[in-house]
């Protein structure tokens, strides 16, 4: 059908993948967008996750697990992992963070999967 | 519109030095839940405590207070009661913490078993007791309580006997 084929050409930029959500962990890919180009290191970069969720989810939210798996210093991009549960209060609170040390910044989901994003 | 509810913990401040329990207000121990629910659970927490939490009961000379948290997220609210460790109340810290005794629905359930509870601690200080005059009001306000007569009146009167 010609409008089937119409809408799959614009959708090329997104890719869509439908799972199961069997298992019990979460793969977010990020990317954090800064006003000037400042680049942060991998233990900034957690320092940054970490206080934001402790701003909004106190000291239980702070303690939560999560791996940053990958993380590519020219872009600000990153991979997190965490688990089932822990998923909304972790997305809250990067979509919250509005302030990098004074520079405006604002995260960007990039990608939510279920298991690691080939990249 | 169907009934809004909530749930009422009962909780029992616990201290080391009796007079400085005297000094407890419901605004001191407002204060102290919202600070400790802030540093638990964050600005999320202070949000969920703000409406629909307040103190609605206490008992400054047995050290009891009645909480009202509403339903959806009291347990929430619930966990961050122990990392209580003291509340600020005329200028002055009183270090204690909180332990709960009952959650009920309703403030008349919560009245109920606070009652039982009361009679259940006189009982258990009587033999304690040692003039003999303290005795003998202790055994007559027991003898009141278990015939069941009155019981408002005679939750008054536990209450203020239970300081020994």
């Amino acid at each position: 059908m010609s409008c089937g084929t119409e809408k799959k050409k614009a959708v090329d930029l997104h890719q869509g993948v439908l799972q199961k959500n069997l298992s019990p962990e979460r793969y977010l890919k990020i990317q954090l967008e800064l006003e000037e180009a400042v680049t942060l290191t991998e233990v900034e970069l957690r320092f940054f996750i970490i206080s934001g969720l402790r701003s909004l989810h106190g000291e239980v939210g702070a303690a939560l697990n999560f791996d940053l798996l990958e993380h590519s210093d020219v872009s600000n991009v990153a991979v997190l992992k965490v688990s089932k549960d822990d998923l909304v209060k972790l997305w809250s609170s990067l979509t919250l963070q509005g302030f990098y040390k004074n520079h405006r910044c604002a995260f960007r989901v990039l990608q939510v999967s279920s298991s690691p994003p080939d990249s | 519109m169907v009934r809004v509810k909530s749930r009422y913990l009962l909780c029992e401040v616990n201290v080391t030095d009796r007079n400085l329990l005297l000094l407890l207000d419901d605004r001191a121990v407002t204060a102290a839940v919202k600070d400790v629910v802030q540093r638990m659970h964050g600005d999320y927490g202070a949000a969920l405590c703000s409406f629909g939490f307040s103190v609605k009961y206490l008992n400054a000379v047995t050290g009891i207070i009645l909480l009202r948290f509403p339903k959806k997220c009291y347990k929430q609210l619930w966990s961050a009661l122990p990392f209580i460790t003291s509340i600020e109340a005329r200028g002055k810290q009183i270090s204690c913490f909180l332990n709960c005794i009952y959650v009920g629905g309703t403030i008349r359930t919560c009245q109920k078993f606070l009652i039982r509870y009361n009679a259940h601690q006189l009982r258990r200080m009587l033999p304690k007791c040692k003039s003999e005059e303290k005795h003998n009001i202790q055994q007559a306000i027991l003898d009141c309580c278990l015939t069941r007569t009155h019981t408002e009146e005679a939750e008054d009167t536990l209450e203020s006997e239970e300081d020994e």
